[in-house]
C-alpha cells in the first residue's frame, strides 16, 4: 500500500484533551454485556446498566480503534429507540457505555 | 484507465449512518466539541444545498441555519471505515491508492466494464458501511478526479473522447484539481471560465498528466502539522505550548519513518495580517522532536512583532534523509534513549500516553 503521500493514521485529535474533558456527554461506565462472536467480529445483543437491561435492537455502526496494543471495537445501538454508544476493550476485557447519542 | 473513488461527505454521512435521526437534516461535522468555535469540517448535503461548505466557520454555518446538527469529529472512526474501504476495493484486484482519506484510486487498465465495475464498487460500499460514494472514470487520474465530482452524489461519470469537450465545457475552471486557490483566480481574471477554456489554453493540463501514482516520491518530501486555535491568541505560553505539540506530532511521524530533517518551518496566521512563514536549515538532521520545537522557537524569536495575535499555526521539516547519524556524545545517546523509551510507551499504551507536560498548557 503506497502512502507516501498520505497517512490516514495522522491524526489531528492526538493532543486534545482527554475523552472526558473532550466529550462533556462521555461517560464511560462499566457495563455487563451478553454478546456472540461470530466470524471474528462481536455482535452485542443487551447490555446491563445500572441495574436495568437494555435488549440492543439494532447496530447501526460499528468501527474500531487501537489505543496503544489495546484494540477498542466501538458499536453504535439501538435500544427501545434510544441510540446508545458501547464499546469492549480487548485488552482489559471491559465493556462500557461511553455515551447516550442524542 | 483511471476509476476514482469519491466517498459523498464523508464524514457527515458516517454520522448519519450512526445516527439514522440525522438522515436528510443539515449536518455538520466540527472539529472540535464546541460548536461555536470551530470549523466546518465536513457538511453534508442538505447543508451544502444551504451554502454551508468545509473550512467555514461554525458560527457562519449556524448564522445560515439556526438549526443544524452539529456533531464534533471523532476521527477514530472515519481513519477506520477509511481503512475497511480500502480493504474492501483491494478485493476487486486492481493496483489501488488512496488519495486521501476519503477518495481511492484504481488502475483499471484494460478493463472492459467499468461502469458495471463502478456499480459493483458502488453498491459494497453501501451494502458495508451503508454511506455512499461517487466514481469518475477517464483516462488519467486529473480527469477521474473531475469525473467523480459532476454526478455527486451516489453518481458515476465516465469521461471518453466522446463527451470530452461537452463535459469540459459544462465544468467551471475552479473544480479542476489545483484550481480552487490564486491559481485558479490568476486564469479566471484572464478569462478562462471552464475547463474546457483551461483546455484550449494548456491542452497538456488534461491530456499530458502522467498520473498521481507516478508522481509518488520514494519519501516524503516534508512531514508537516498545523493546527487553528479556537480564537486567535497572544499567549506566547499557549502559543508555544502549541508548537511543541506540532513539533511532537512531526518529531513521532519522522521517526515512525525512519527519517531526519534538515529543515525546520514555522507558518503563522495572523489575523489583518495574513501568513508568515519562515525556515531555516541545520547542518545536523534530526528528528528529535524536542530539537524540532528549540529550532522552531529559535524562528519565532526572530519575528518583528513580539506579541503576534495568532489563529493558526503550523511546523513542518524538509530536506529529509534517512536516519544514519549515531550520537556519541553521552547527553545524546541518553536523549535518544529517552525518545525511544517514550515512543515505546506511547507505541503500548497507546498514543498520548505520555507526553511533555507543556502539552497540558493546551488542554485549557
Amino acid at each position: 500500500m503506497h502512502q507516501n503521500s498520505f497517512n490516514p493514521q495522522a491524526r489531528w485529535d492526538r493532543f486534545e484533551p482527554d475523552k472526558a474533558g473532550f466529550n462533556p456527554d462521555a461517560l464511560a461506565e462499566r457495563i455487563e454485556v451478553l454478546a456472540y462472536f461470530k466470524n471474528a467480529r462481536i455482535y452485542p445483543k443487551a447490555f446491563l446498566w445500572s441495574n436495568k437491561e437494555y435488549k440492543i435492537d439494532n447496530i447501526t455502526y460499528n468501527w474500531q480503534e487501537r489505543l496503544g496494543q489495546a484494540l477498542v471495537s466501538y458499536f453504535s445501538v439501538v435500544s427501545s429507540g434510544q441510540l446508545y454508544q458501547i464499546s469492549f476493550n480487548n485488552s482489559t476485557f471491559r465493556w462500557q457505555i461511553d455515551k447516550i447519542i442524542p | 484507465m483511471i476509476l476514482h473513488i469519491d466517498m459523498d461527505a464523508f464524514f457527515a454521512s458516517i454520522e448519519q449512518a450512526i445516527n439514522p435521526r440525522l438522515k436528510g437534516k443539515p449536518l455538520v461535522v466540527g472539529s472540535r466539541a464546541h460548536k461555536m468555535r470551530t470549523v466546518v469540517c465536513a457538511a453534508s448535503y442538505a447543508a451544502k444545498a444551504l451554502g454551508i461548505h468545509s473550512g467555514m466557520p461554525s458560527k457562519d454555518a449556524f448564522s445560515i441555519c439556526p438549526n443544524l446538527e452539529f456533531v464534533a469529529a471523532d476521527q477514530a472512526k472515519y481513519i477506520w471505515t477509511s481503512g475497511e474501504i480500502f480493504e474492501l476495493l483491494k478485493g476487486f484486484g486492481f493496483l489501488l491508492h488512496y488519495a486521501s482519506v476519503d477518495e481511492f484510486q484504481m488502475d483499471i487498465q484494460g478493463y472492459p466494464e467499468p461502469l458495471k465495475l463502478a456499480a459493483q464498487i458502488q453498491e459494497q460500499i453501501y451494502a458495508n458501511f451503508n454511506i455512499t460514494a461517487s466514481v469518475g472514470i477517464a483516462k488519467n487520474w486529473l480527469l477521474a478526479k473531475l469525473a467523480s465530482k459532476i454526478n455527486k452524489p451516489n453518481g458515476v461519470t465516465l469521461i471518453n473522447e466522446g463527451n470530452f469537450k461537452d463535459i469540459l465545457s459544462a465544468t467551471p475552471l475552479i473544480k479542476a484539481y489545483g484550481m480552487a486557490g490564486k491559481t485558479g483566480q490568476i486564469l479566471l481574471a484572464q478569462g478562462l471560465k471552464s475547463c474546457w477554456d483551461l483546455y484550449l489554453n494548456l491542452p497538456g493540463f488534461f491530456t499530458e498528466n502522467p498520473g498521481k501514482f507516478e508522481e509518488m516520491p520514494e519519501k516524503p518530501r516534508s512531514v508537516s502539522h498545523a493546527y487553528t486555535l479556537p480564537r486567535a491568541q497572544t499567549n506566547p505560553r499557549f502559543i508555544s505550548a502549541w508548537i511543541r505539540v506540532l513539533s511532537e506530532m512531526v518529531g513521532l511521524r519522522l521517526r515512525q519513518k525512519n527519517l531526519t530533517a534538515r529543515t525546520v518551518q514555522l507558518w503563522l496566521n495572523i489575523p489583518q495580517k495574513g501568513d508568515f512563514l519562515v525556515q531555516k536549515t541545520c547542518s545536523i538532521a534530526t528528528n528529535d522532536s524536542y530539537e524540532i520545537y528549540l529550532r522552531i522557537l529559535k524562528l519565532m524569536a526572530g519575528m518583528p512583532q513580539k506579541r503576534p495575535k495568532i489563529r493558526a499555526l503550523g511546523v513542518s521539516a524538509s530536506h529529509l534523509s534517512p536516519q544514519e547519524y549515531h550520537p556519541l556524545l553521552i547527553e545524546e545517546k541518553r536523549r535518544e534513549a529517552l525518545v525511544k523509551a517514550i515512543d515505546r510507551i506511547n507505541s503500548r499504551f497507546g498514543d498520548n500516553s505520555i507526553f511533555p507536560a507543556q502539552v497540558i498548557l493546551t488542554h485549557k
